[in-house]
Formats: structure tokens, sequence, C-alpha cells
């Protein structure tokens, strides 16, 4: 079977950094996979060129055996995204955002207000109806986000840090939408830096340290008998990892 | 102790900021600021030179800079804004103290570095005069140096405040439109007062009070210290009020109802307009600019220029929206992901339907009022704003300063972008563009009276779907890069010149020529050549259009213009990277650097 998302060789330097070293990545359809690194490890840069956002020095993404760059139209299509910290249409609201996200998707106009009506009400915004995303507050943004790429029912979704300043209540309801689409056919690639919630959500996982894949698999092959957290320490930390301690800090 | 405190944080504070603009100086933003430093240095030794010549043109010169101090900011960008104060707002510095601080920190820089260098202009008219002239000249260098920074800071302080509602927004934008258009029509008021020569109110701005004090007047100097003193007071207050969010909106919100993604385009953009205060000023700014400048001759009785108000204001909106990728921050990638819209479109439209009804209403009611020219003011009103429409999205994709995502900007609304010098070049390079496209159809109007009209909705239909069409393929090829632009707020350090390394010694030769002298065809033989044959001006000098046979002339301008661009475009053609000729991915194995043609 195609995977719903293949990368092979993506490179990328910024200036004398090599931000990504020729990752290699398989994402089977109908799999959560988990991207983990320390920060900086070169996870938005891969996914950002695995989605067509960032142009690689080399190698190449394939969305369900269509290519990002050569096939844009019928790729991206099949995608949906959820970036880390990009601006959005500011100064409209958020069913505003999901109206005209949904036109410029080609979606029909009844299609977009009743989807568009479910997503705000699934996720808690439509008290928000007058509300500017320029307004809205961390999370608020990071669940806009995520309706737009849920919005013109992708079958692959790819998000980066989707969690990250989400509240508990909200993270609950994100998870069981998460679970609810991969049961129903289709394929994630989340990264994040919290192990646990990886291990919670995930059966893949790779890991990326450096620009490079430590190691990548279902997530039994990668943790062992240890835990993710455990494994994670040991792929990825330094050789030396006494932690010190901040003398000037205790009386 | 606090007046130590005091010292030390000021000094702590001029530090950060030398390191910071050491970091910011880099590639593109280096260039700018050495060219905009070259161009300071240039009007403050024109400045010192004034002193040689009398008091009067050099107390006229400092009005100039205080003016350009207060009122550049405001136009773009928001002034120096590279210690802000939401930096320091959880150390408890007091607002007095912090204040001084950020107003030490304001004299390391450029734009202070060259007017301290203008302001030797006032050593030059101390030596002059004598001993004690002189030796008052160093206070009176400083102090009106510090009225000048505070008085841009406080001014933009206020302006900025004025943003957070919209009739504040609204009346800031008419107000500042009429002062500019007032200075370029200053003439007008020099006949009004029957004034030749300076005017004597220029010695009483406070920009003249260095100079009284130099040339005698004791007390000016004691009035310069107080009004640093009132102005950091009023500083360090309207510091307290910057950090307060601004409100949230409660209004209902009108549902939004096209169909079509290009109707949704132009949707959002209108909203955008509506919505976002700074743009409400900049359109309210052009409008007033637009009808202030047009209006002005009314004092002298002339109505002459009234018809031009539409089309001034076009000119200036469309220079105020130059970077209009570049304010919508990282929103970019939106488009990218959804290739089959063409987001460029629906953009040209939505800046003719917010600017069209306006630019028309006020060209056909004034000049109905003046009952003239017809056929010049309707050539010239399709021509700009065609023009205006398709360079708008033109010149922001390949001009683009990357901006300051909205959601991430500091107190200062009218700080759009951390490359204020780059915003300001383009606002000035669209100014020029705009006017240019006007050109074809102006001549035209001049001599063939009606047949102008049709010139100008061809030009103007033209330029719309031509240079859109260029925007949106620059979008499409360029996209990622212009994104990583927008995410690290730099461009990269490859540049054209860099490219030009690459050529081969062929190719450098053909691309060398084709931009140096790519002008000739274009500027003298063609375009002023079409001027001389439009004013009946025959067998001029060198210009081989007007010794043509009278059917040839236009012909013959016209080819010149084409070859000239022609010229420019080899040239262009030659220095462009390969990615955004060839669409596609770069193969494995065949490293693609942005901006680097990588031939053997």
């Amino acid at each position: 079977m195609t995977p719903a998302l293949e990368i092979s060789g993506l490179t990328k330097r910024f200036g004398d950094k090599l931000a990504a070293d020729a990752i290699d990545l398989s994402v089977p359809q109908g799999s959560f996979f988990g991207l983990v690194g320390q920060n900086g490890a070169g996870k938005t840069t891969t996914l950002s060129m695995a989605v067509g956002m960032l142009r690689p020095d080399g190698g190449s993404a394939r969305i369900f055996g269509e290519d990002v760059w050569s096939a844009p139209g019928r790729a991206k299509a099949m995608v949906g995204v959820l970036p880390d910290g990009l601006a959005m249409p500011e100064r409209l609201t958020g069913r505003e955002v999901l109206t005209y996200l949904g036109l410029l998707r080609g979606l029909d106009k009844d299609v977009v207000a009743r989807r568009a009506g479910e997503l705000l009400a699934v996720l808690e915004l439509d008290s928000a109806e007058k509300t500017l995303v320029v307004e809205y507050s961390t999370g608020m943004r990071k669940k806009i986000g995520l309706a737009t790429a849920l919005l013109h029912a992708p079958r692959l979704l790819v998000l980066d840090e989707p969690f990250e300043a989400v509240d508990p209540v909200s993270a609950a309801t994100i998870k069981t939408i998460l679970r609810g689409f991969v049961a129903g056919g289709g394929s994630i690639v989340l990264s994040s830096h919290v192990m646990a919630l990886v291990e919670q959500l995930c059966d893949r996982v790779a890991v990326i340290d450096k620009g490079t894949v430590a190691a990548a698999g279902t997530l039994d092959e990668v943790r062992g008998a240890s835990s993710l957290e455990e494994t994670f320490v040991a792929l990825v930390g330094e050789q030396d990892n006494g932690v010190k301690e901040l003398s000037w800090l205790s009386r | 102790m606090a007046v130590a405190l005091t010292t030390v944080t000021m000094l702590t504070m001029a530090r950060m900021k030398v390191a910071m603009l050491r970091h910011a100086f880099h590639g593109t933003r280096a260039q700018t600021a050495g060219t905009g430093a070259a161009l300071g240095a240039l009007l403050a030794a024109g400045t010192i030179y004034l002193a040689f010549i009398g008091p009067d043109p050099l107390a006229a010169g400092y009005a100039v800079w205080l003016l350009g101090w207060i009122l550049g900011p405001i136009f773009m960008g928001g002034g120096d804004e590279t210690l802000r104060p939401e930096y320091f707002s959880l150390l408890g510095l007091s607002p007095r103290r912090m204040a001084a601080g950020l107003l030490v920190s304001a004299f390391v820089g450029v734009a202070p570095l060259v007017s301290l260098t203008a302001l030797l202009g006032l050593l030059v008219a101390g030596v002059r005069l004598g001993v004690v002239n002189t030796l008052v000249a160093a206070p009176a260098m400083v102090l009106q140096l510090a009225v000048f920074v505070l008085l841009s800071k406080v001014s933009v302080a206020l302006v900025g405040l004025a943003l957070r509602t919209r009739p504040g927004a609204i009346a800031s934008g008419v107000l500042n439109g009429a002062i500019l258009a007032a200075l370029g029509q200053v003439w007008v008021f020099f006949v009004v007062f029957g004034q030749t020569g300076v005017p004597a109110a220029v010695w009483y701005l406070p920009s003249g009070w260095g100079l009284l004090a130099v040339r005698g007047q004791w007390w000016a100097l004691a009035a310069l210290a107080f009004l640093v003193l009132l102005l950091l007071g009023a500083w360090a207050a309207l510091l307290g009020l910057r950090t307060g969010a601004a409100r949230l909106s409660t209004r209902g919100r009108r549902p939004m109802r096209p169909a079509t993604a290009n109707g949704a385009i132009v949707a959002k953009e209108l909203r955008t307009w509506s919505r976002d205060l700074v743009r409400n000023h900049q359109l309210t700014f052009a409008l007033s600019y637009g009808v202030c400048f047009a209006a002005s001759p009314l004092i002298l009785g002339w109505d002459g220029m009234l018809p031009y108000a539409g089309l001034i204001f076009i000119v200036m909106a469309a220079a105020m929206t130059s970077n209009l990728y570049g304010t919508d921050g990282t929103a970019l990638w939106l488009t990218l992901m959804t290739p089959n819209a063409s987001d460029v479109r629906g953009r040209q439209l939505a800046w003719l339907s917010a600017h069209a009804p306006v630019a028309v209403v006020l060209t056909v009611a004034f000049t109905a009022v003046t009952g003239g020219p017809w056929p010049l003011i309707l050539a010239l009103l399709p021509a700009l704003l065609g023009g205006a429409a398709g360079l708008v999205p033109l010149v922001s994709v390949y001009g683009l300063v990357p901006g300051t995502d909205p959601h991430r900007r500091a107190g200062n609304p009218l700080r759009t972008s951390e490359d204020d010098g780059g915003l300001t070049g383009l606002a000035y390079l669209m100014l020029a563009l705009v006017l240019l496209t006007g050109v074809p159809a102006g001549l035209v109007a001049l001599r063939f009276g009606w047949a102008g009209v049709a010139a100008g909705v061809v030009t103007g239909a033209l330029c719309y779907w031509g240079f859109g069409l260029l925007a949106e393929g620059r979008l499409r090829s360029q996209g990622p890069e212009l994104l990583n632009v927008m995410r690290t707020g730099r461009k990269p350090q490859t540049t054209m010149a860099s490219r030009f390394e690459h050529l081969s010694t062929t190719q450098k030769t053909i691309a060398g020529l084709c931009f140096g002298f790519g002008a000739i065809p274009l500027v003298p033989q063609g375009i002023i050549a079409a001027v001389f044959v439009a004013n009946d001006t025959v067998r001029h000098s060198w210009f081989l259009a007007t010794y043509m046979p009278p059917g040839l002339r236009y012909p013959v301008a016209a080819a010149f213009v084409v070859l000239g661009l022609a010229m420019y475009g080899t040239g262009l053609w030659f220095v462009t990277p390969r990615s955004s000729r060839q669409r596609g991915r770069p193969s494995p194995g065949e490293p693609v650097r942005a901006g680097c043609r990588c031939r053997p």
C-alpha cells in the first residue's frame, strides 16, 4: 500500500547549520506517527519540507504517492497542516477564517458553513464568535489551526506541536478527535517533545536528533523494555548527563 | 544613589542597543542602512554648508530636520524600536528612569549620528561669532539633538495611542495627510503671506532655539533644557499607557457571503481593510493627502490642481500598501497550501474595491467643479488605477520586506516590520513606478485628447493583468523562499551580485551590457524623446525620434522603450535563480541553493 507520507533524503542547510541531513521516513496509511526530538533537532524543518512549505536542498516528499513539489495541487489537497506559530488571516473571526479557507479549497458554500459550525462547536470556539483571531489566546490559536487543518477532510494530518499551550480539557477533546480520525482510516504525523503524550497516542515513533533519524519504528520497537523518555534521553542525551544544580538558588 | 542607578540603567540600555544593532545589520539591511547613512551624510553636509551662508537658511534647515524627525517615523514603520519598553516591564523600573535609559539608547544609531553631524552647523555659526558663542554651541548641539529625538518619540507615542480606536486612527490619518500635503505645497503659503525667502516662524520653532542660543539669546539654551525635561516627562507618561492591552472587539459581524475562492479572498481583504486600524490610518492618510495637496492652491484662487486629487490619492495609497504581503507576515503559508486558488487576483480586486470608488468619486466631482481638463484626467484615472492594482502585489512579492506577524507586534501599532528603511525605500519605489504607469496615457491625452482615455483603459488593463500574472508566477515559484524570509525576518544572503559571479564570461558580458546600457534606449531615447515629440519639439540634440518624419516619431520612441525593457529583461533572465524559472523539485544530488545557479 502507498505510504500516507514518504520522505526520502530530505536535506536542508541554513548557513553553516545542517538542519536536516538526508532524512528518510515512511508513514504507513492508518498510522499515528509521533516525531520526537529536542528543541532545534529539525522536527519543524522536516515537517515544513514534507508538506511543501520549505524548499529542500535535496530529497523528495510524497503524499499518497503524489510529489509535493511536482504535483502540489493534488498532494496538498490530501493533507491538513497545523504549523507551529505561523500567522493566520488575523482580522477575521474564527468562523470567517474557516469560511475563507473552505472556499479557497474549492468546497461548496453550504458544506463549508455546516463543517465550520461543527468544528467551532466541537473545539469550543463558538462562544468567541465576535473575537478576531488576532485577539485569540495561544491555546485558541492552536484550536482554530486544527480546525483549518481538518476542514477539507484530508486523509493525512501533519501537526507541529498541536498540544502546546492547550488546556487539559481542550487537549482531551483534541485527542478524541485525532483518535477518531485514525480509527476512520486517516493518518497523522505529529511532532512533540512531550514523551508521555506520544506514548499515549502514537503507534509509531521516530526520534530526530541533530537533523538525522536516530531511531524509527513501532512504539515498542523504539522504546523496548524501558519508557520512551528513558530511551529518548539515552539516544540523544550528552554522555556526561549529570544534571547541574544552581548553587546560588539554595539558601 | 538614584542618579547612579539611572546612569547604570542608561549605560546598560545603550550597550544593549549597540549589541542588537550589530546583529541586525547584515545583508540587505546593512545595505539599506549604508545607503541611508550616505544620504543622511549628504544632507548633513548640505546643512553645515547653510551655516556658511547665513543664519536664516540654517534655521530653516533645522526646521526641516525637526519635521523629518516628527513625521518620518509616523509614515514609515514607527521609528527606531530596537529597544522596546515591553522588554523592561518586569524589571520594575520607574517610568522616568526607563524613559531616561531609552532616551540614551535612542542616541545610539545612524539617524542621531547623522543629525548630530548636521548640528555641527551650530558650531560653525558659533565660531563665526566669537569664543563664548562657540562654547555655547556644544551644549546647544546636544540639547537640540535631544529635542529632535524626544519630539519624535512623543509624537510616535501619541499617534500610537490614537491608533487604538477607529476615530483616533482616522483623525490622525487626516491630520498627518494634511500636514504632509501642506509641506509639499509650502510655496502656496509663501505666496499668501507675501513672503520671499525664509519665514520668520522658523526661528521660533524649537528647532531654531539652538541657533538663537548660539547667537547670544542665552534664554534659548534654558528653554531647550526645559523642553527636554518636559518632553521626557511626557514620554515617560506615554510609555506607561503603551503597555496596556488593546480592547477586544465585541461588535456584531456581518456574515461572509461569497461562494467562490476569489470572492473569499476579496471578502477577507476587505474585512482586513475595514478592521485593521493601521490600514484605516493609511487609507485616510492617502485620502487626506490627495485632497489637501490638490486643494491648497485654492487659497490663491487657482483651481487647476483640484482635478488631480483622486489621482494623487491613488499613487499615495499604492505607496502605503507597497508591502501588502509583508504586513500579513507568515499567513502566506495558507496561500502555499492552497495552490489551486489565485491569491493575487483576489487581492487586486480587493485593492480596487477599496480604492477605486473613492478615487473615481473624487476625480469626477472635482473635475466637474473645475470643468476640465476631462480627457487628461479620464485618461490618467484608469491608467493609474490599473497600474497601482497591478504593481501593489508585484512590488510586494519582489521587494518583500519581512513584516512582524500581527499577533506578535509590540505596543507600537505603526511598527509592522523591523526593517523600516526597507519599507521606506519600497514606498518611494512604488510612488515612482505608479507614476510611470500613467505616463503613456498622459502623453497620448496631451497630444490627441480623448484618445488618451482609450490608451489609459488599455494600459491600465494591461498593467493589472500583466503585473498580476508576474506576481502570481513569482509567488508560485518562490513561495517557500518568501515564507522563509518572513519566518526568519532575514533575506537570503545570496544577492544578485553573488549570482552574477556564477555566470560564464559571455553571460556576464551580456548581462553587464544589458544592465549598463538598458537605460539609454528606455529613458532618453524612449520616454523623454516621446515627451519631446508630444510637445512638437523636433530635431532636438541626440533624441533620434525627434529627427524622424511625423508618422514615425512615436513608433521609433516606442521601439526604443521596448528595446530598453527587453535589455533589462534579458539581464534579469541571466541573473534570476534557476529555481524560479524551472519549477519542480530539485533532484537529489543536484543541490539548489536559494539564488545560486549551480552550473559547472
